[in-house]
């Protein structure tokens, strides 16, 4: 155990007691973790590329791509379509609020956040209604005449689950990259804006270049999330196609069929692969190596 | 002059596009749960009541009505959540003094145990969880699901926690060292007072995500645990006053967080982010 404690006397700490002393308090959470996420991750992948009499087999995936091929292409459409549109509105808003100090903006700064720690589940239940072909949404557009009363606008589908996500994405994004705004000191606007910078010069060339590396921890954060969400799918897409993560869910609770679901699952996984290394590589060094 | 108008009116266009975005599904729930008879194309129902929020509450019980009492349901949300809760942070803690405070030999690979399961889905997990918790009688069991969500809330538990303690400047903890006080004292008459805001804001935040927890619930809990979020799922299908109640109930403790919680959050708490 020499590894363990050389860190503690490099520092110069005393004694070699100390040394153990981390890995004591951080034993539960790691142990729990372990064999919670690390097993089960492991056992997904494994199981992913096994038939079923145990042996080594591709077959599982040759099912999945047959079967769900278009709703693998499906999940990759809404997460790109969800991230973009979302990241263009909140960095519109974000930038908006940090120049404009009118009470407006104030206004809209403290709406904009109310829906940021809404739980998938409420905000599924809200869209079904207020999408619903006789919801909310289409009983205004009828009544302002901009839909027709007899055909209402069918939105449980790529459309209503974007703007599922756009909801609470929005806000989430928004909430970060103002964050980071905020922390930009006046003057470098002021500074811009004497030499001539109109608004938007400030903004795209002065603010959000300043910014750009936590802009794309929260693109990769809203990303994942997306591909990841099972509620929102699940309680308002109607029919196919559908998301895969509905069907990992139709896969087990229907077929008993783990293997499949496994399968896709690492399609997921796929899916989120760059950037999801991305993040986990810039939050570690940051933590670890502080750059 | 002129521009100034200009600008004030495209101000007040996006707030009231702003407005109407946000408060528009917010209001289809409200409106959904009073509803007693809305017909198509209304704007607004023939006949409101709270008939389904007094049948939810349990204080009547109308056959006519098919809406049973969310107390049941509601029992085992708070069961479930207060119990993960409690031991999440039994585990966050230490995890998060160890964190901020120590050189933990292999903190990159420590860290990304605790990153991981924000960057990756979930959903895998649970599923290949699932012959595991049957073999072992967890499957359907509040126990199976108190795992489950200790699972989800854990690394949030653990990175609001390392947040907090960092937060806290090392020199207070040094003076008190200087003159003789334990590791063991400091921290538990020092950093943990200091930081006591933050845990609570840590303990809030993961009881919310338990109560709310859905897809995890889904997959090992159903249909023998039935948690407010599961309640909510199986009635939306065909009673959407219903639904809508339970929805609003499920919405009250995430908006009061936002509310409590504005001047105190950081970004860091979503991500683990320090930019």
């Amino acid at each position: 155990m020499r590894s363990g404690s050389s860190a503690a006397e490099a520092r110069g700490a005393r004694g070699g007691t100390e040394g153990f002393l981390p890995w004591f308090l951080l034993l539960p959470a790691v142990t729990f973790i372990l064999v919670m996420y690390v097993y089960p991750f492991a056992l997904s992948i494994i199981r992913s590329f096994t038939d079923e009499t145990g042996s080594l087999s591709l077959v599982n995936y040759h099912k999945a791509v047959s079967l769900y091929g278009r709703d693998i292409l499906f999940s990759i459409q809404v997460a790109v379509l969800g991230t973009l549109i979302s990241t263009m509105l909140s960095l519109a808003l974000a930038a908006y609020i940090r120049l404009s100090n009118s009470r407006i903006a104030r206004l809209v700064n403290s709406m904009s956040r109310l829906g940021i720690f809404l739980p998938y589940v409420v905000v599924a239940q809200m869209m079904r209604s207020f999408l619903a072909p006789h919801g909310l949404l289409n009983v205004l557009l009828a009544n302002m005449g901009i839909v027709d009363i007899d055909a209402p606008l069918r939105l449980f589908n790529i459309w209503g689950l974007t703007f599922g996500f756009l909801w609470k994405e929005t806000p989430f994004i928004t909430f970060i990259v103002l964050s980071g705004l905020q922390v930009i000191d006046d003057t470098y606007i002021e500074a811009a804006r004497s030499v001539g910078a109109k608004t938007r010069q400030v903004v795209l060339r002065i603010l959000l270049p300043m910014i750009k590396p936590t802009i794309a921890i929260a693109v990769v954060l809203t990303f994942c999330t997306i591909v990841s969400t099972f509620t929102l799918p699940y309680m308002i897409v109607a029919g196919t196609p559908t998301t895969v993560t509905v069907d990992i869910a139709h896969r087990v609770t229907y077929f008993g069929d783990y293997r499949v679901a496994s399968a896709l699952g690492v399609f997921l996984y796929l899916i989120v692969g760059v950037m999801a290394i991305y993040y986990l590589r810039r939050t570690v060094r940051e933590e670890v190596y502080g750059y | 002059m002129g521009t100034k108008w200009q600008r004030v009116l495209l101000e007040g266009l996006l707030l009231c596009l702003v407005f109407f975005l946000v408060f528009g599904p917010i209001s289809s729930l409200v409106i959904w749960s009073i509803a007693i008879r809305w017909y198509w194309p209304h704007v607004l129902p023939q006949e409101i009541g709270l008939a389904y929020w007094k049948q939810a509450l349990g204080l009547q019980r109308d056959w006519a009505i098919a809406a049973v009492s969310i107390w049941d349901a509601f029992g085992t949300s708070i069961l479930v959540a207060v119990i993960s809760t409690a031991l999440v942070m039994t585990m966050a803690i230490p995890a998060g003094y160890a964190l901020a405070r120590f050189r933990v030999p292999l903190k990159a690979l420590i860290l990304l145990l605790f990153l991981m399961p924000k960057a990756f889905p979930q959903q895998p997990i649970f599923v290949n969880l699932l012959p595991a918790f049957t073999r072992w009688g967890l499957a359907g069991t509040v126990p199976g699901v108190i795992l489950i969500h200790i699972l989800v809330c854990l690394i949030f538990g653990v990175w609001i926690t390392t947040s907090a303690f960092k937060a806290i400047p090392q020199e207070l903890e040094e003076a008190a060292r200087s003159v003789g006080a334990t590791r063991w004292c400091t921290f538990w008459k020092v950093l943990l007072p200091l930081a006591a805001p933050g845990l609570l804001v840590s303990t809030v935040f993961v009881f919310i995500t338990s109560l709310t927890e859905f897809t995890g619930t889904f997959f090992i809990g159903l249909p023998f645990v039935t948690t407010l979020p599961m309640l909510l799922y199986s009635s939306s299908g065909y009673n959407m006053q219903f639904a809508s109640v339970i929805a609003i109930v499920l919405l009250i403790p995430s908006l009061l967080f936002m509310v409590l919680i504005q001047k105190v959050f950081r970004p860091e708490y979503m991500g683990g982010i320090t930019g």
